[in-house]
């Protein structure tokens, strides 16, 4: 069965954050839900639809932004009550937009997360837990790293209170009271989390995952310990997921999982047979979804996809066919209806024209006067910075709640920006060679109209580091940009990992010198990605990285005046070298430092490297002749007479095409990263052999591994 | 929603920029264009296609509708359509960098086949003005040359650059039609026969032309820009990342005006309307583009629209018929109107909010180091710019500069942040033309920030400029920034400084013309074009200005003397062309004939017509002797496959390794040749630029006049008579 869904635009309210939008539970007679949302500016707004005309129930006055809204109440009564987190305040509304309650909490920090299940109130700030029961202090828990979501398992189904904390190490951590009771290893980053089903499933255990790389998952909780059930790639490259609900707009009788991603795609996952999802319906709107929730809205007996997308528009996917089905007269009457809308907002637009330059003539009188200022209010840009696991780069993704005009990307390392196939936007690459003010990268990207999402692609190298800047810049008068600074770190494509394989040779770095726990931990935080910022609690700490594009890897263990760094690459240990013993000195910190270099370390780092180097090599080998070959064949008639080789190439030639396009500039990649491991396994016996590179970038196009391998270990 | 009334997969790659479709036998559509190794594919899904075994066409083993034309040259250039009136059925005109060839697809043989020394990078086959017969008209390296169907060369003119795209289109509406030439000094010229009647400046090569109805034409642009032309103005255009590959009008939406049909090399394919460039329709193919053209591909008696990807994919479209009242799209457009007004509400309300917030902000009038952060500036802050000629210095060589400061900024030297003085965070200029890419940008570093920025420009051609300033405007903590916008046009001869007169390096060459314009307008267009200090004021004749140039420092002397007469003095003939061509464009002088005198340009040219009958020569003898190596090699590997037949190994290896000697030396000598051609092509191009330029003396009839005795000249050899053309416009003296 094709599902075929038709999109309705209801309203638009500010900025939302993430999960910030409910459908209420219908009452009474009524079959359609109200929606309620709460946006950046404060704002709760709850309305329901009247004749495809959206009505407000009630809306509440501006305040402080609100983080995340979620509905409670009695348990085993209709979930009517609506909360919201701003601030470190939680506040309770009716659904009649009566406040009944305005809770204070002793958080320091502002609530980032929040779950609700009767009268207990579970809040999370970034690394705190704190769970409430009727508003009073029960239990509390310091995270390792950011906690992005929190929920509750089901209390009538497993009868006890499980609160399961998403956080960004990769890990869902279970609590028992104030304690820790075992941590879960997932994919990716947890960004959200779900009770499958809606309910935790038959158990009440089950609950879904998804991460800010893409991929969803199940994962049952029991008491001692987690059994995963399903898990989703994320084959498509497709955007982070926000927002996860559970509704059978298909009604086959069971409810499909609704997923909302940060690059705007909206999918309904089925559950045909067994219990692994399909993906059955994508949609693609143009911002990021923050919200998600099936439901009825707009009109009585269709049900509905609600999704609230980052700048405040509720867009209903619905199953009512407006436009193919239904009587003539219908028709003609959703038409007037339609017409009756465009004239009036056309109506409000223009009588909002007029008073825009009122207030614009205003303005310009006042830059006459010479005691006045001008302010203008900052505008909200969603921003993401994350490192890409399959191609080893950044991509960074820009999004503004009005149109974007240009954007400036300026930095002071050498990286280079890829172009994104989806975006639309004119590059324009300013010489930067001989740049006197250290500028490495000046790039203008001018938007075409309507563009609020802009995605760039970043690729870095491991040991230049520095900042990255973006001057966003989008088309609202009095015009305004705004600057947003990235971090590129010295070990700029290490990502983080469970676990490494202990048996690796491995060389080590030790540092020992009068340095405090934090100091050191700043030090890592300013050589690694994915550390948290804050100081971990306890005396030590291990943290384990893997190079995302040769797989080797890296562990760090340290504490108050000793740290010690492991890796099988001497490049990385090399980069630490340098990176750590410059941060010290700036600091005025004597550092004793001491390597153990492996020289079996770095014949093992070949051979990781050396598959890749071949298959490489040999894809851009048979790319290369691809043309050649293809027109033999025209020329020819036929290909029977090339040896098999040459006709399987020509048989794959598309997919070699494709994936030679995919990774460009792999090979100069890992030929640089070769070279580097060659020049810092001789630095660090102190011998200089730069003037050998030539000699080894020769080697390399003939690619012999032993012939590698020796002149590394002949070129002493 | 428009889909596809039919698609095909056409088992071969197409070059981009060569589809046509003719009925190359009077009656049945057929898909040409050119394919790897130097092939030719002709696709006819209704007739059995040209006759095999003839010279050229040999069936496709893979698809036997489709055949395959041996050209063994790559192909540059494809067009299709009737050539002679009398034969009743389309010719083919495959054009590569040396030939011409029109070929007679249904009887498989070659009308004819010629040489064209400048070669052929675009083709358009029709009606040009007076000459009563269909032309093949080719446009090569500055050279335009037309053909008629026995391959006489009817036309010929040259132009300023390489041509990549030519149309034709009735520009003035007199009937009938002009040749449009768009070349790679990013010029669109067009032609009334050989006559150039207008010139407008793009940005980027022109790369392709479509005439869409009336004096209306599409065009495209090697920087992702298509747009549309009504005679010398431009109605819209738009730019993209990616390429446009091939451009067609075409009434997609039924509502009687051509649409512009663009295919980009993302496998894109729009249409947009001629107004005001909106799409109303588009399509995704899943590789680039090669080509969009027309036909009634189904023989049904409807026209489609055609387009072909690269990978062979056919796609054709019927036009939207009354029920879909021009809505070509999967899209509702009252959902999509209610979602663009909201857009527009969302858009004015944050505006609003703004200005809100900005009164709140001035109740408060003290400046707070948290403003600073937020970007809170004086109201009065304004954007000064100036622009100037910097004569340079050791470390930068001489360039234009422009200086943007504002109004309370900091000085340079500032060590402190106050919150009275502002700095320029970044300036980003867009401006089309002077730039690698469109904009330029200076971000200084924290240390040199200050409340001014020089930016150093140097245009590298002498064309007014645009430039769009954006100035983030701040302070050095803030997060947010102003972002003011203003644009300031650089004149066309800002590479020019004023200099005083130096009569030791006063220039050889002049041009020297007389008009009866007061001289206070030429004082004004002095004014105008030029980057003076202050402007210029004429007193009394004689009037003489002088000028250094920044990229050269060769000297320009511009005198008006008391009879009316003006001169001017440089070495450069480009120069002294712009200088006329503007000067008569801003006093509208309509027909103007100069004196003119470049001896070193002219000696130079001298060499160069030399140089062009040795390389005909050596080009000549080369040609004979590889003839007469390929007659040796056909002896010799009779004589092996002889040794062979008679088990004679020994003689059989020593008549191989021969051959093999032989076959080394034809390439190398085929590699002299390359080389040789290259140059000549070369010289040949420096030939038809110094027509050019010496057109580019004189405006209006003495221009054509000029253009046609040169040419004259140069057939017949006569050296002496084509620079006597070149110095006074005319033949006779």
């Amino acid at each position: 069965m094709e599902v075929s869904l038709a999109r309705v635009d209801y309203l638009q309210v500010g900025v939302t954050a993430q999960k910030t939008m409910r459908l209420l539970p219908a009452s009474g007679r009524r079959a359609t839900q109200k929606v309620v949302v709460g946006d950046q500016d404060g704002v709760i707004t709850c309305f329901g639809i009247k004749k495809g005309e959206p009505v407000t129930v009630f809306k509440t006055l501006p305040g402080p932004k609100i983080a995340r809204l979620e509905l409670g109440g009695a348990l085993n009564t209709p979930q009517e009550k609506v909360f919201v987190a701003t601030g470190s305040e939680v506040r309770g509304f009716t659904k009649r937009g009566k406040q009944f309650l305005s809770f204070e909490t002793n958080l320091t920090e502002d609530i980032k997360a929040m779950h609700i299940s009767g009268a207990d109130l579970f809040l999370c700030a970034s690394y705190i837990y704190n769970h409430y029961c009727d508003c009073k202090d029960k239990h509390y828990y310091l995270s390792r790293d950011k906690i992005n979501d929190v929920l509750c398992l089901p209390v009538d189904k497993v009868n006890c209170i499980t609160p399961v904390l998403a956080c960004q190490d990769r890990v869902l951590r279970v609590l028992q009271g104030s304690d820790l009771l075992y941590e879960v290893e997932v994919p990716g980053p947890p960004t959200v989390l779900a009770l499958n089903n809606g309910d935790g499933g038959d158990s009440g255990e089950e609950i879904v995952y998804g991460t800010s790389d893409g991929k969803l998952g199940l994962i049952q909780i029991t008491g001692s310990a987690s059994v995963p059930k399903w898990e989703i790639e994320n084959e498509k490259k497709r955007g982070g997921i926000l927002c996860i609900d559970s509704f059978d707009i298909l009604r086959d009788g069971v409810k499909e999982l609704l997923v909302g991603r940060d690059d705007g795609v909206l999918e309904i996952y089925s559950f045909e047979s067994a219990d692994d999802p399909v993906l059955r319906y994508d949609y693609v709107l143009s911002e990021s979804i923050s919200s998600i929730q099936g439901g009825c809205v707009g009109k009585d007996g269709y049900d509905e996809v609600l999704a609230c997308t980052y700048s405040g528009w509720l867009t209903g996917l619905t199953t009512e066919l407006a436009y193919r089905e239904g009587g003539s007269g219908e028709e003609l009457k959703l038409s007037q209806e339609m017409q009756s809308k465009i004239s009036s907002l056309r109506n409000e637009v223009e009588h909002l024209q007029m008073k825009v330059l009122g207030e614009r003539e205003k303005y310009q009188q006042s830059s006459q006067s010479s005691s006045a200022v001008s302010s203008v209010p900052a505008f909200s840009v969603n921003d993401k910075f994350t490192l890409n696991k399959d191609d080893a780069s950044y991509s960074l993704i820009l999004e503004v709640q009005a149109a974007i005009d240009i954007i400036l990307v300026q930095s002071d390392v050498p990286v280079d920006l890829l172009d994104v196939d989806k975006n639309s936007a004119v590059v324009s690459f300013s010489n930067c060679d001989s740049d006197p003010n250290g500028n490495c990268l000046l790039a203008t990207y001018r938007c075409q109209a309507n563009t609020t999402r802009l995605e760039l692609k970043i690729r870095s190298i491991e040991g230049r580091y520095g900042t990255l800047q973006a001057y966003v810049t989008p088309r609202i008068q009095p015009k305004t940009c705004q600057v947003y600074q990235y971090q590129i770190k010295p070990l700029s494509l290490h990502q983080r990992t469970h676990s490494i394989d202990h048996d690796r040779p491995m060389n080590t770095l030790t540092l020992k010198g009068q340095f405090s726990f934090a100091e050191i931990h700043s030090w890592v935080v300013f050589c690694l990605p994915e550390v948290p910022e804050r100081t971990p609690p306890g005396e030590s700490v291990t943290f384990y990285f893997q190079n995302t594009f040769l797989g080797t890897q890296l562990e760090s263990t340290y504490r108050i005046g000793e740290g010690c760094f492991k890796s099988d690459n001497i490049s990385t240990i090399s980069i630490l070298k340098d990176v750590l013993s410059k941060e010290a000195t700036k600091r005025k910190i004597n550092l004793n430092i001491s390597f153990d270099i492996n020289e079996e370390s770095v014949r093992h780092t070949l051979k990781l490297i050396h598959p890749k180097l071949e298959y490489q090599q040999l894809l851009a080998k048979k790319v290369h002749l691809i043309d050649a070959l293809r027109e033999l064949q025209v020329q020819e008639g036929n290909v029977d007479f090339l040896v098999p080789e040459y006709r399987s190439i020509l048989e794959e030639a598309d997919q070699l095409l494709e994936e030679y396009k995919k990774q460009p500039a792999h090979l100069e990649r890992l030929y640089g990263m070769i070279t580097d491991l060659f020049i810092d396994k001789f630095k660090f016996r102190g011998t200089n052999v730069k003037s050998k590179v030539p000699l080894l970038l020769e080697l390399l196009d003939g690619c012999e591994q032993e012939r590698l391998v020796a002149f590394f270990e002949a070129a002493s | 929603m428009l889909v596809p009334v039919f698609t095909l997969k056409l088992s071969h790659k197409l070059q981009p920029r060569t589809v046509a479709l003719g009925r190359f036998d009077g009656a049945h559509p057929c898909l040409a264009a050119a394919t790897q190794a130097g092939k030719v594919l002709v696709h006819s899904p209704h007739a059995p296609g040209p006759r095999t075994g003839g010279s050229r066409a040999a069936p496709s083993s893979q698809d036997a509708h489709v055949a395959l034309l041996s050209i063994n040259q790559a192909v540059t250039c494809l067009a299709a359509g009737p050539l002679r009136a009398a034969l009743q059925r389309d010719c083919l005109l495959v054009g590569t960098r040396t030939h011409l060839l029109a070929y007679d697809v249904h009887l498989n043989s070659d009308l004819f086949y010629r040489e064209v020394s400048d070669g052929a990078n675009a083709i358009v086959l029709g009606k040009l003005g007076d000459i009563p017969a269909p032309l093949a008209i080719i446009g090569g390296n500055c050279a335009l040359q037309g053909f008629d169907y026995e391959g006489n060369d009817l036309f010929w003119t040259v132009t300023g650059d390489n041509v990549r795209s030519l149309a034709l289109c009735d520009f003035d509406g007199d009937g009938k039609t002009e040749l449009l030439v768009g070349s790679e000094d990013f010029d669109i010229r067009v032609f009334k026969e050989d006559e150039m009647v207008a010139e407008m400046s793009e940005t980027e090569t022109v790369t392709a032309l479509s005439p869409m109805y009336g004096s209306r034409f599409g065009y495209a642009l090697s920087n992702g820009t298509v747009g549309v032309y009504d005679r010398t103005s431009r109605y819209w255009r738009i730019k993209s990342k990616n390429h446009a590959m091939s451009i067609h009008a075409f009434d997609l939406n039924s509502d009687g005006v051509c649409e512009l049909i663009t295919g980009w090399s993302n496998g894109k394919v729009d249409a947009r309307s001629d107004r005001t460039g909106e799409v109303i329709f588009k399509d995704n193919f899943a590789s680039s583009i090669a080509g969009v053209v027309e036909g009634d591909y189904r023989m049904d008696g409807s026209t489609q629209l055609i387009c072909c990807s690269v990978d062979g994919e056919v796609r054709g479209y019927l036009p939207g018929g009354e029920e879909m009242k021009g809505n070509l799209m999967d899209t509702c457009a009252e959902q999509d109107m209610i979602r663009e007004l909201s857009q527009k509400k969302q858009n004015l309300l944050l505006e609003l909010r703004n200005y809100e917030e900005n009164a709140k902000a001035e109740l408060s009038p003290q400046l707070k180091e948290a403003d600073g952060q937020r970007g809170v500036i004086p109201a009065n802050t304004q954007l000064q710019t100036s622009l100037s000629v910097n004569l340079g210095s050791d470390s930068q060589s001489a360039h234009v500069e422009l200086c943007i400061s504002t109004t309370n900024g900091e000085p340079q030297s500032a060590t402190t942040t106050t919150y009275l003085h502002t700095i320029i965070r970044a300036v980003l200029i867009f401006a089309e033309g002077i730039f690698e890419g469109e904009s330029h940008v200076v971000h200084p570093d924290l240390q040199n920030l200050s409340g001014c920025i020089r930016v150093p420009l140097t245009p590298p051609k002498d064309v007014p400029v645009d430039l769009h300033i954006k100035a983030f405007v701040g302070y050095r903590n803030s997060t947010q920034f102003y972002v003011f916008e203003l644009t300031r046009q650089l004149p066309r001869f800002s590479m020019y400084a004023l200099s005083s007169p130096d009569s030791a390096t006063e220039p050889l060459s002049f041009v020297s013309c007389a008009t009866n314009e007061r001289p206070q307008r030429i004082v004004m267009w002095l004014n105008q074009s030029f980057l003076l200090p202050e402007d210029a004021e004429f007193q009394s004749a004689p009037f003489q200005v002088c000028f250094t140039s920044l990229r050269n420092a060769g000297q320009l002397l511009i005198k008006i003397k008391p009879g009316g007469e003006i001169s001017i003095s440089t070495d450069d003939i480009d120069l002294a062309g712009d200088i006329i061509q503007s000067m008569a464009s801003f006093l509208a002088i309509e027909d103007l004939q100069v004196e003119a005198d470049f001896p070193a340009y002219f000696e130079e040219l001298r060499k160069v017509l030399v140089k062009v009958d040795e390389h005909h020569s050596v080009n000549q003898r080369l040609t004979a002797d590889m003839a007469d190596h390929s007659n040796l090699i056909r002896v010799m590997l009779v004589q092996a496959e002889d040794a062979r037949l008679l088990g004679d190994m020994k003689n059989m290896k020593a008549r191989y390794v021969e051959l093999y000697d032989l076959n080394r030396d034809l390439i190398n000598q085929y590699k002299i040749r390359c080389n040789n051609h290259t140059e000549l092509l070369n010289n040949l191009k420096a030939v038809n630029q110094a027509i050019q330029r010496a057109g580019r003396l004189r405006v209006g009839k003495p221009k054509a006049q000029v253009i046609a005795a040169c040419r004259d000249a140069i057939r017949s050899n006569n050296f002496n008579t084509l620079f006597r053309i070149m110095r006074s416009g005319v033949a006779s003296s």
